[in-house]
């Protein structure tokens, strides 16, 4: 293969913070809107703010993914902004691998292995989704043009391989 | 030995002469041309013989051109790329290739099995069953050779080297086939926006129109083909997948596609060689076309008879004449083509005709070119054994029942019959619709659609060229309004639209002699089953199609009766005395067409057969040298082995350290909870069995928790962080199960309590460390908290610091010593392991893996689940009473009190010892009370754990025996695979430590 047309990077520099908590109380979203600088996305969209960008995992529950370096700091402001509240507020860096994939291939080495529909009419910009590729559970979201990935750590070295082999076919650039 | 192309005829066809290409067929070499299929390449080198039957091993020919050929089965390729049962009709030719019937054995002329045919009154329908299945005795001697005799190819043995790969698409509109139907409904389709799949099985676009002669707005046929493809490729909402057959049809419209990318190339071959599309489709466009029937006369089976249309595609297509001098029988208008291109190819012609008012148009165009037409006039009889020599033709009157004398014979090398259309109506069928008969059409036809798809052209009985372009149209304009496209107006293009004259009933052909008696009339070519078969089985009671269908094997095979079906309904319908639609159908399965196990497989081989998860110290263990032990998906240390000690010599040291000093365990694989809110309690209370509110912050607790039924589900240690929170620990293999059942539970019974779960299983990693010198480890470890008893008590939780690093401490054993759990954030996890290492340095830290965890657990009588149980074992029968909390409700409670759960013989956890103190009991061994007790020995239980202990230097073992609690001191007997009995004792499961004193240091 001459020219890569798809580029993998696991991206190091990610906190991820898992967040619980009751959409309908206005008191919980206020919160932590103050403290994100955003509003909470919608269903199967995410929000951004600086470094910082939230994805919609469910009806209560959100991740917030920041630099490593802010994630102590965030997690403390979110704890302190919702004080008292029933809210699940939980540091999980340790437990996510995040990735970005890029290149004119991308939707079709990810429809090799995902069963949701990737044409950008129905997973546009913004997008996310929890899903399955290949045999592990993963969080996709698309932003602009590169794909984010979010696979437990343990699946993290089988999600690697299944990419490499099954972006062999367009060219796969690990980088 | 390069043959030349005899029978190639000066037509242009679709076939390349400017790229000549060698194959070899059964060792043979021969030419064609890029463009060629197998078969056409074979016919051009007049290759007549292509395989013998199944059954009675009779010569056989290639019949027809497309995916209902049953005769032309091919094994291509050789070696770990070989693929058996193509057919020859469907593989396109490359340089080199290299095919041998899958048939006839040793050679194809010297066939051993063809005596078979010479006894075929004995080989008639039911033989198997009849002959080789009863007595039992014979079987096993006569199977290797009936198999090896009837045999359809060969599978490679060793593994497939080409890669294979899955795709999932989406569409609005997926069209399967591309024909002239199918071309038009892609093109309102995409004209309209939707997104479109466009799929064909063959190498080309076009379905019909590749062999047609008909003209479409007053040119071939094929320029608007070229024009439609390009129109389509030009537009970025469709897909055009030539080479790829729908194959199947599944439930809420999603089907599966066979992508055959690159078997066509040879050895030019690179990338992915086949992909699976898994496609699922708002609206489906099934435009399948139709199959042409044979005739059912007597040796109908001989090389060199074909169906009309496919002898019109060998001359138009691939400018092959399959025969010189031709015979073409019908029953209909259709095979007058066949006729009229014979004549073109400079064939002499003849046509017999059942009917007596003869054909429409097409009739008179052949009575113009000069074609002698017998009207009212049948083939009864072929001549000829390995190829055609000539035909015997009786004059008839349209009356099926009667016999008829034969009057002419007809010198040819050729017979081209058509006996109808039949709609191919699989995927439709697959889909879950029925098939309604028409009796004009002579042909089923799809009734009602139950999924969301719409069938067009041929395949709907709409058999002229424009009625199918129409079709196309209409259909798929249905299809778009049901999903809120305005359908594109387009008109189709000017066609032939003449229908021609009916075609008539003819579905066995009168011969001189009755059925029974007469030379076989062939219904399934394949599998060898005559008309002669089915009255045989209805005689025999067989009246059913599907029982038919199993007793005569119409239908089976690679081609699942394409050809053969409807004509042996028929028969069977007029042997019943019965109407085509009263007998049915059998059942349409995927796949249309056979497909390879390494497009079922994918990408997913290998490594990637199931994800491999590892623990974040999982290099430390292999700097170690620790075999792996698979757990679920999880890889876990096994044991950690000094040189030379095998498995036994390095577990008896790990636990001998761990007794009397300090090991070391990665037990980071437990499911880990995060679980609070205001009602925590309250949602916990009815999960688990013991008291939660009891529970004091800091304080740990082993729980469990059942199923409804009162089984043991799920185990394992929590702890109280906070009025509200609780830290949950759950089995390796039940982590994500346990946490879908928690928020199954709280999600769809007790949505009001206010709790929310968090898993913290990939965010923490455990590091146990145990053994009386556990806490010197720790200390030296630099661990900023008190640790000793009274500040840090057994079953207590502390958040503590070691070496810096923040850690969760837990002083819980599952080994009955000293010993405590670091939790640590993943990231930390292998340099916290490597510094409890170093830090046990001087005290003889010894790393430890799952066996030895499982000794160390089982000498204590702590059971694993899964291992000591396995579903039907509820907490009484393990001696966990102590667990059953009387003041609450939970979950399986009211279950323990049913009959069956209070049983006094229900098999229940007891301790065993070997009582010749030596004997390690395999795992699953029977036990039985009484084993001089005649045969069948009733079994009374079976050993679930069984170890050797250096603690205690002999073996200990758990099992569960029938009414085991009040059997302490009896003396049973294990029953080992070499027949022997060994006699053990059972006792306590505790084996070391009973009264627990050495984890309360």
């Amino acid at each position: 293969m001459s020219e890569a047309l798809i580029t993998a990077k696991v991206l190091h520099d990610c906190g991820h913070i898992n967040l619980r908590g009751r959409r309908n109380d206005a008191a919980f979203v206020a919160a932590v809107e103050s403290v994100c600088a955003t509003s909470l996305p919608q269903a199967l969209t995410t929000a951004a703010s600086g470094d910082l960008r939230i994805y919609w995992l469910g009806p209560d529950e959100w991740s917030l993914v920041t630099t490593a370096e802010k994630t102590a700091a965030l997690l403390a402001a979110l704890n302190g902004a919702t004080a008292g509240m029933h809210v699940a507020v939980n540091d999980l860096s340790a437990a996510f691998v995040t990735l970005a994939l890029g290149g004119s291939k991308v939707r079709e080495l990810l429809a090799k292995g995902c069963t949701i529909d990737l044409h950008p009419a129905a997973f546009a910009s913004g997008a996310c989704a929890h899903t399955g590729l290949a045999k592990a559970g993963v969080l996709l979201a698309l932003q602009h043009v590169e794909f984010r990935l979010i696979v437990r750590r343990s699946f993290a070295d089988y999600l690697l391989q299944w990419l490499h082999r099954s972006g062999a076919e367009y060219g796969i650039e690990f980088v | 030995m390069t043959a030349v192309n005899s029978r190639r005829v000066s037509f242009a066809g679709r076939i390349d002469r400017s790229q000549p290409l060698t194959f070899r067929f059964n060792g043979k070499s021969y030419r064609g041309f890029a463009g060629d299929t197998l078969a056409s390449a074979l016919l051009a080198n007049d290759v007549a013989l292509v395989s013998r039957s199944f059954k009675l091993h009779r010569p056989r020919g290639i019949v027809g051109a497309g995916a209902e050929e049953p005769n032309a089965i091919v094994q291509v390729g050789s070696g770990a790329r070989t693929i058996p049962n193509l057919r020859a009709t469907q593989v396109e030719l490359y340089d080199g290739l290299e095919a041998r019937s899958s048939r006839g054995w040793p050679g194809l002329r010297f066939d051993i099995g063809a005596i078979t045919d010479r006894f075929s009154r004995v080989f008639a329908a039911g033989f198997y069953y009849k002959t080789f299945m009863r007595p039992k005795a014979l079987w096993k001697y006569s199977e290797y050779f009936i198999r090896a005799a009837a045999g359809f190819g060969v599978a490679p043995t060793d593994a497939d080297p080409d890669h294979y790969a899955h795709r999932n698409a989406h569409c609005d509109v997926l069209v399967a086939g591309g024909g002239p139907a199918g071309l038009m409904a892609a093109l309102v389709a995409a004209k309209s926006g939707a997104r479109v799949i466009l799929a064909d099985e063959q190498n080309e676009f076009g379905g019909s129109l590749l062999f047609a002669t008909d003209l479409i707005d007053g040119r071939p046929a094929t320029d608007w083909v070229a024009a439609t493809v390009a129109e389509l490729q030009a537009l970025d909402n469709v897909t055009l997948l030539p080479r790829s057959t729908v194959f199947g049809y599944y439930d809420h419209n999603f089907l599966a596609i066979a992508e055959r990318c690159s078997d066509h190339l040879g050895a030019a071959a690179s990338g992915v060689r086949q992909r699976l599309w898994r496609v699922r489709a708002k609206q489906v466009v099934l435009a399948q076309g139709a199959f042409e029937r044979p005739l059912v006369f007597c040796n109908n089976d001989r090389p060199g008879v074909m169906t009309a249309s496919a002898v019109s595609t060998y001359i138009n297509r691939y400018a092959v004449c399959p025969g010189g001098r031709a015979v073409v029988f019908t029953n209909n208008d259709s095979a007058y083509q066949a006729a009229l291109d014979l004549h073109g190819a400079g064939a002499t012609v003849v046509i017999i005709d059942s009917r007596r008012h003869g054909a429409g148009a097409l009739g008179s165009l052949a009575s113009e070119t000069g074609i002698p037409v017998l009207q009212g006039h049948i083939v009864c009889d072929v001549a000829g054994r390995e190829h055609v020599t000539g035909v015997s033709v009786a004059q008839w009157d349209g009356d099926p029942s009667e016999s008829v004398s034969p009057s002419i014979n007809i010198e040819c090398d050729l017979l081209a019959m058509s006996g109808g259309w039949s709609p191919a109506v699989h995927l439709h069928s697959q889909a879950g619709g029925k098939n309604v008969w028409n009796e004009e059409l002579l042909c089923f036809v799809p009734g009602v659609a139950v999924q969301q798809c719409v069938v067009a052209g041929a395949g709907n009985g709409r058999f002229s060229l424009h009625d199918a372009l129409q079709d196309g149209i209409d259909a798929v304009g249905a299809a778009l309004a049901k999903i809120g496209f305005k359908a594109a107006d387009l008109t189709p293009p000017s066609s032939d639209g003449s229908a021609g004259r009916p075609t008539q009933a003819l579905w066995r052909v009168p011969a001189a002699l009755d059925p029974d008696r007469c030379p076989k009339q062939f219904v399934d070519f394949q599998n060898d089953t005559s008309v002669a078969d089915i009255r045989l089985a209805v005689r025999e009671g067989y009246c059913n199609v599907e029982h038919v269908k199993r007793y005569t094997a119409l239908g089976f095979g690679t081609d699942q009766g394409k050809l053969g079906n409807i004509n042996g309904m028929a028969v069977l319908a007029e042997c019943l005395g019965e109407t085509i639609p009263a007998v049915g159908t059998t059942t349409f399965r995927p796949a249309f067409t056979p497909v390879t196990f390494g497009l079922g497989a994918g990408e997913n081989t290998g490594l990637l057969l199931d994800p491999l998860r590892t623990t974040a110290i999982h290099e430390c263990h292999q700097d170690a040298g620790a075999p792996m032990e698979v757990v679920g998906q999880w890889h876990r240390p096994w044991y950690f082995p000094h040189a030379g000690e095998d498995l036994h010599a390095a577990v008896n040291r790990e636990c001998l350290a761990v007794r009397t000093a300090v090991g070391i365990m990665d037990a980071s694989t437990l499911g880990k909870i995060d679980a609070r809110g205001p009602d925590v309690v309250t949602f916990l209370e009815r999960i688990y069995t013991h008291n939660i509110g009891k529970m004091a912050i800091g304080r740990c607790a082993y729980g469990i928790m059942l199923r409804e039924d009162g089984m043991l589900m799920d185990d394992g240690v929590m702890a109280r962080i906070g009025e509200q929170q609780f830290y949950l620990t759950t089995t390796t293999g039940g982590a994500a199960n346990v946490l879908g059942w928690l928020e199954k539970w709280h999600q769809t019974e007790w949505p009001e309590l206010e709790v929310y779960l968090t898993s913290l299983t990939e965010q923490f990693s455990t590091i146990a460390v145990a053994g009386p010198k556990s806490r010197d480890v720790l200390k030296n470890a630099g661990c900023n908290i008190e640790l000793d008893q009274d500040s840090f008590p057994f079953m207590s939780v502390r958040e503590a610091e070691l070496g810096g690093i923040p850690v969760q401490l837990f002083r819980v054993s599952f080994s009955g010593e000293l010993a405590f759990e670091v939790n640590v954030a993943s990231r930390q996890a292998a340099t916290m392991w490597r510094q409890l290492a170093a830090a046990g340095k001087e005290f003889g830290i010894t790393p430890y893996g799952t066996e030895t965890m499982h000794v160390l657990r089982a000498e204590k009588g702590f059971v694993i689940v899964g291992q000591d149980t396995d579903g039907s074992v509820t907490p009484v029968d393990l001696r966990m009473n102590w667990l059953l909390s009387k003041d609450k409700d939970f979950l399986g409670k009211r279950s323990l009190a049913r009959p069956d759960c209070v049983r006094d013989d229900r098999k229940q956890l007891v301790g065993l010892l070997s009582e010749d103190n030596r004997t390690v009991i395999p795992e699953g061994t029977q036990l039985v009370t009484d084993p001089a007790a005649p045969t069948p020995v009733p079994m009374c239980g079976h050993v679930t754990s069984s170890y050797y202990s250096a603690s205690l230097r002999h073996p200990i073992a758990m099992a569960l025996v029938s009414g085991g609690h009040a059997r302490k001191d009896e003396i049973i007997f294990a029953s080992l695979a070499d027949g022997s009995a060994v006699p053990v004792r059972i006792v306590a499961p505790v084996f070391y430590d009973p009264k627990g004193e050495r984890q309360h240091v």
